[in-house]
Order: structure tokens, then C-alpha cells, then sequence
């Protein structure tokens, strides 16, 4: 077959799938973007073309900026922590000679709990120290929430990577005289990038959507100390019924989650380049 | 994909069709209702007797989402696409307006005569207006209420207080005689949601400012609002009021105030039955008395669909459900108040008689939603009280236009 008419028959193979991906991605997409325009109020009946009306007032919000600060604060120290943590738990679980797939199974409990269980046991823990209510230490406590809860999705990735290492680098570096942490550093953690790195993409994503943690524990509060983007655009679309805010806000949290796992893609590459 | 949704809409509503030729036993009315606390429910009782008044008419109640917010997400969806998937509705007391508003209810100002709404406590029935009309009629009432500790008030000779900052120094006065540092002066309701709205709304009322005015706009009176909330946050960081108020709702300071843990508590008053049963460590130590400037009016109404089939079988079990007697009973079984003066007990008359309305508009829930953030930073000191406010106001004005009415 020539070039031509295989590139047109992929093309014609591929057509279907295309247009399964388009029509559940871009149309969604598009029909936010209309939505983003309008000052749409639709229980008012109120339907009127802004423009960029809606992006402006964003821009100008203090509380979206505080929300781009909250979601920001939020993923970065939650999804590190979840990484450090994650990799211990793995170096542990990866030299327990017995009782390991017990140890497997109770890692794993705290991720299978539905996250409102998790909020509702951690509101009765926290109920005593008052912190919910704390300027200061609420985003902390929701933050260390949210480590217990997905740690084990760290330490999965990286145990599963560990235990793929043959035995034999790490006994041929130990005849040449290498320190346990050198070990670790040059060879054990290079091996574990790139795993880390794509399980890290995937936490990252799902912090910056960070919803439900502050939905059952603090509402946003105290102080919009806990209001992420999630949750700003929630309030618009369900409780003041700005439909057309409320879309510009998730078109706006669509573009950031977009440039952060851009930014994280390229990064993998070029850890993968590097092995 | 509208279309087929259509398509898809229109084959259920012809094999609904057909089942309902099937069905000889004539009418179906269905009851959207919040689960009535406690065990012993009296719904299913006087809807059978419903049935029983009215051959052929069967009543089915299927109980709303447990919180509020997820209450009013389920009317929006369901009552927007109007679908009339039930008939009769219960309304949270700040909903009506925006439910007139949106189309939603039936104008009931002419089925209802007036002399029957004078029954009835005023706030609860200006509750239930809008432009004029009649949309809802009250069901069960709830107010803010001033609970104290009155073994540690005559300890100290002193009376229920009149105003807040009498509150305040009479707090701090049995603090200090107590010696106690688990003792809490005052509690309430600081959390940022819906009840720090009506918590502030209170303080405002005592000092007789307004969030919304007669003319439609808010906070215009931004130094009176900066006021109230610069004296919640002084009774935080003088010690009057725990810290945990910042993060607390009604069963968080219910709990703290039931384990003797505070001299004053600001609640609904559901929270006395609780204090004066057999385990409670506070029994027979409990006073109750108005909030100054009057409590926050709570409690729900029963409004029509608009898009209901049987509006006139609608309307009688609407008149049945909030009959003396069907009030009485909801009452004694769960608690919940009546909203008629005669039906109360005489020592909640004059307290409930002082219960105020929050605003009355349709845009409610969007004030709510917006000043929440802006009360709570004033509270707990991130935001000075006129800066969050100014900053709530300018949100606010860009939301609504000037569409406030």
C-alpha cells in the first residue's frame, strides 16, 4: 500500500474515535466557552451576551485570587508531602519479609474510603482542636487530610516500581562499597522517577480540582482560607446561580490545569530522556 | 442531544402513559419534604388520613437531600426543567421569593383568604410574599433564641441580659466569678455558612441597621455593619466567645453549651429538649429568653408546583397540612413549632412573636453566598469588618446589576 492511501485509511480507522473524543471533550468545552460570555441567570430568566465581561471581574476578584492562592498552596505541599511519604512507605513495605500483603491491604484502606467518609471521620478528630474554624490552620488540617487519605496511591506506584528493580543492581553497588544512601540516591531514586513523576501528574490534577474535603469541612472557611477554584466556581453555578461566571471561572481552571500537567509532561520526558 | 433527550422524554411519558390507563385508582399526589427529625414521624399518619378524606387520591412523600444546600440544588434542577415530578413542595423559609420569582409556585394570594393569614405569625407570612402576592403558606417555625445559664445569672443577681454588650459584660462578670478556664461566655453559630449570615443579621437588627434597605440596596449603612462585626470579633479576642466559634454550627455549640462549657448560646430551639433530658449535664439550669433585637425567623413552608396537574388537590392538602391540628401534631411528635401564636406554649409566645424575617428577596441565596466569606474574615481578624464588607458590596453589585427587586 502506498503512503497516501494508508495515511487516508488510518485516518478513516481513527475517524470514529475522533469524533467519540470530540463530542465528549470539545463540544462540553465549547459550550462552556459560549457560557463564559453570557450573563446567564437562567431561574431569572436573565440571558445576556458580556463578552469578556466575566474575565475581567475574575481577574479583579480578590476571591478568585485567593482561590488561585488556596488551590495553589493546597497542591503543592499536599502532593510533595504525598510523594515523600508515599516513597517511604514503599522502602518499608519493599523490606518486610512477612506480613507484607497484610501491610498492602491496610495501606490501601485509607484511599478506598468514598472522600465524604473521610471528611466526616476527620471533622469528628478534629472537632476538639477548633482548627476548622482557625484562619491558620485549617488549609493545614485539610491538607493532612487529604495526605492520609492518598499517601497510598503514592506508595503503590513507587512499591510496584521498587519491586521491578532486580535485586543484583543494588548487590553489585553494595560489593563496590556504596553507602546505603548512595544507593538510594543514585540509583534506587532515578529508577523511581519517572513513575513518581507520572503518579505525581496524576495527584496533581486531582488537587488542583480539590473539591470535596473542604465541601464537608469547612465550606470554603474560615475566611475563604479553604475556598479552592472548585469551589468558587461551585458557588457561582450553585448557590448564586451565575451560570456565566461560574463558567469563565472553570474555563479559567481549566487553563491552569491544563499549563500544570503541559509543564509536568515535559518534565517526565525529560526525566525518561535522562534514564 | 436535546433532541434525543426529547425523543427519550417523549417514550416515558407514553409508557407512563399507558401504566396510568392501567390504573384505575384515580389520582396521585406527591409531597417533597425534609426528613422530620427523631423517630416518631406524623407524616405518614396525616397523609393517610389525607387519603381517607379524599377517596381515589393517593399521596406519596418522598423526603428531600439531608442539608439544606443540597435541598435547594435538587428544586433548582428538577422545578428548572419543569418536570413535574411532584406536586406539593416544602420550602427553607428564604426560599420563597426566589422560587416566585423563578415561575416555579403557584400564586396562591386568591385561594387563600386573609383572614387566615392573620392566624398566623406576621414574619412568617411576609416571609412567604413577593410583589404583593401569596406564594407559600407557613408550616412549622423555628427562631433564634437566647439560651443562659440561670443557676450562674442569679449567682451573679443578674437578669437576662437586654442588648448585647449588657450580654457581654454579664459573660464576662461570671467568667471571672467562676474561676473556671473551661467556661465559655457566649457561643454561637461562627462557621462560614448560612448560620454566621443569620448570626450577624441578629447582631445588626439589636443595632438597627439594615443589610438589605427598603429601596433594594445592601449595606449601604457600611459603618453600622462594620460596627456589629467589630464587636463579634472583640468578643472573640477578649475571650467572651471560645474560638472555636469561628468554626462551629448549631450542634457544635449545642454540644459546648449542653456540656456546661458556656454561660450564653445563641440557637434554634430544638436545642431545649435536648438540654432537659434525663443525661443532659446542664438539666433545669436553663433560661430562655428573645434575642435582643429579635431572633432570626427559620422554619419551612408548603408552596404548589407550578406544573403540577391538580392544583385544587394540591391546595387541600396544603390546607390540611397546616391545619391547627396537623401543626399540633407535628409539634408534639418531633418538636417543630407551629406557626400560629395560639398554638404555641405561652412562655415561647413572646419570643417567637419577636422573630424576624431575614431578607426578602429573590436574590437571597446569592447575598448569602457572597457576604459568607466577607463575615467570616471579619470575624476571625484576616480582613478589617469595612474592607471585607466594601469588598462584598462591589461582588454583590457586579452580580445582581440592578436587578435587586
Amino acid at each position: 500500500m502506498k503512503v497516501g492511501a494508508e495515511r487516508r485509511l488510518a485516518a478513516v480507522l481513527l475517524a470514529p474515535a475522533l469524533a467519540v473524543l470530540a463530542g465528549v471533550t470539545l463540544y462540553p468545552l465549547a459550550q462552556a466557552l459560549v457560557l463564559s460570555l453570557e450573563r446567564r441567570v437562567p431561574v431569572f430568566g436573565i440571558d445576556e451576551f458580556v463578552g469578556l465581561r466575566h474575565y475581567g471581574f475574575l481577574l479583579r476578584d480578590p476571591a478568585f485570587a485567593n482561590a488561585l492562592h488556596v488551590t495553589a498552596v493546597f497542591t503543592v505541599v499536599s502532593v510533595a508531602l504525598e510523594v515523600v511519604l508515599g516513597v517511604a512507605a514503599a522502602l518499608a513495605l519493599a523490606t518486610m519479609r512477612r506480613w507484607r500483603a497484610v501491610a498492602v491491604a491496610l495501606l490501601l484502606l485509607p484511599w478506598c474510603l468514598p472522600g465524604v467518609v473521610t471528611a466526616r471521620m476527620f471533622e469528628w478528630l478534629y472537632y476538639p482542636t477548633g482548627w476548622l474554624g482557625i484562619p491558620g490552620r485549617a488549609l493545614p488540617a485539610l491538607i493532612v487530610a487529604d495526605v492520609w487519605r492518598t499517601t497510598p496511591f503514592l506508595a503503590l506506584f513507587a512499591y510496584a516500581r521498587l519491586i521491578s528493580i532486580p535485586p543484583g543492581i543494588a548487590e553489585a553497588a553494595a560489593v563496590d562499597g556504596a553507602s546505603r544512601l548512595a544507593t538510594f540516591r543514585t540509583i534506587t531514586l532515578p529508577l523511581l522517577a519517572p513513575v513518581l513523576l507520572t503518579a505525581a501528574l496524576f495527584r496533581t490534577l486531582d488537587a488542583l480540582r480539590a473539591f470535596d474535603l473542604m465541601y464537608v469541612l469547612t465550606g470554603g472557611g474560615p475566611a475563604a482560607t479553604t475556598e479552592t477554584l472548585t469551589l468558587y466556581a461551585y458557588r457561582h453555578l450553585f448557590q448564586t446561580l451565575q451560570l456565566g461566571l461560574g463558567a469563565a471561572a472553570a474555563v479559567l481552571v481549566l487553563v491552569v490545569v491544563t499549563l500544570v500537567a503541559w509543564a509536568h509532561l515535559h518534565a517526565v520526558e525529560a526525566s525518561e530522556a535522562r534514564t | 442531544m436535546v433532541a434525543r433527550l426529547g425523543g427519550l422524554a417523549l417514550v416515558v411519558l407514553l409508557f407512563a402513559g399507558c401504566a396510568g390507563g392501567d390504573e384505575t385508582s384515580g389520582v396521585e399526589l406527591v409531597f417533597r419534604h425534609s426528613r422530620m427529625p427523631g423517630q416518631s414521624d406524623p407524616l405518614p399518619g396525616l397523609l393517610r388520613e389525607f387519603e381517607r378524606d379524599h377517596p381515589g387520591v393517593r399521596v406519596t412523600h418522598e423526603p428531600l437531600p439531608w442539608t439544606a444546600d443540597v435541598q435547594h440544588q435538587f428544586y433548582v434542577i428538577n422545578l428548572e426543567g419543569r418536570t413535574a415530578g411532584f406536586d406539593v413542595l416544602m420550602l427553607d423559609v428564604i426560599w420563597a421569593p426566589e422560587f416566585a420569582r423563578a415561575g416555579w409556585l403557584l400564586d396562591l394570594t386568591d385561594r387563600w383568604p386573609v383572614a387566615e393569614r392573620a392566624e398566623h405569625f406576621e414574619a412568617t407570612v411576609a416571609a412567604a410574599m413577593l410583589d404583593g402576592r401569596v406564594w407559600a403558606v407557613p408550616w412549622v417555625m423555628n427562631v433564634g433564641l437566647l439560651y443562659y445559664r440561670r443557676d450562674l445569672l442569679d449567682a451573679s443577681g443578674f437578669a437576662p441580659p437586654r442588648s448585647y454588650d449588657e450580654l457581654a459584660s454579664q459573660a464576662r462578670a461570671v467568667m471571672e466569678r467562676a474561676g473556671d478556664r473551661r467556661l465559655g461566655g457566649f457561643v454561637w453559630q461562627g462557621r462560614q455558612y448560612e448560620g454566621l449570615v443569620v448570626n450577624i443579621l441578629e447582631e445588626l437588627w439589636a443595632r438597627g441597621v439594615e443589610l438589605v434597605g427598603t429601596d433594594g440596596r445592601v449595606l449601604v449603612d457600611l459603618d453600622g455593619a462594620a460596627a456589629a462585626l467589630g464587636f463579634r470579633r472583640r468578643l472573640l479576642t477578649d475571650g467572651i466567645s471560645p474560638s472555636l466559634v469561628t468554626g462551629a454550627d448549631e450542634e457544635q455549640t449545642r454540644r459546648e453549651f449542653g456540656a456546661g462549657r458556656a454561660v450564653f448560646l445563641r440557637n434554634w430551639p430544638y436545642a431545649l429538649r435536648l438540654f432537659e433530658s434525663p443525661t443532659s449535664a446542664v438539666r433545669g439550669r436553663v433560661g430562655i429568653t428573645a434575642l435582643p433585637g429579635g431572633g432570626a425567623l427559620g422554619g419551612a413552608h408548603l408552596a404548589i408546583n407550578r406544573a403540577t396537574r391538580h392544583p385544587e388537590l394540591s391546595w387541600q392538602l396544603v390546607r390540611f397540612l397546616t391545619t391547627d391540628r396537623a401543626q399540633r401534631a407535628i409539634a408534639d411528635a418531633v418538636g417543630l413549632h407551629p406557626t400560629r401564636p395560639r398554638l404555641l406554649d405561652p412562655s415561647l409566645r413572646s419570643i417567637f412573636a419577636a422573630a424576624r424575617p431575614r431578607p426578602i428577596t429573590p436574590w437571597y441565596q446569592t447575598l448569602s453566598a457572597t457576604i459568607q466569606p466577607a463575615f467570616s474574615a471579619a470575624i476571625t481578624g484576616v480582613t478589617p469588618p469595612r474592607e471585607a464588607l466594601v469588598t462584598a458590596r462591589l461582588q454583590l453589585e457586579y452580580f445582581l446589576g440592578d436587578q435587586w427587586q
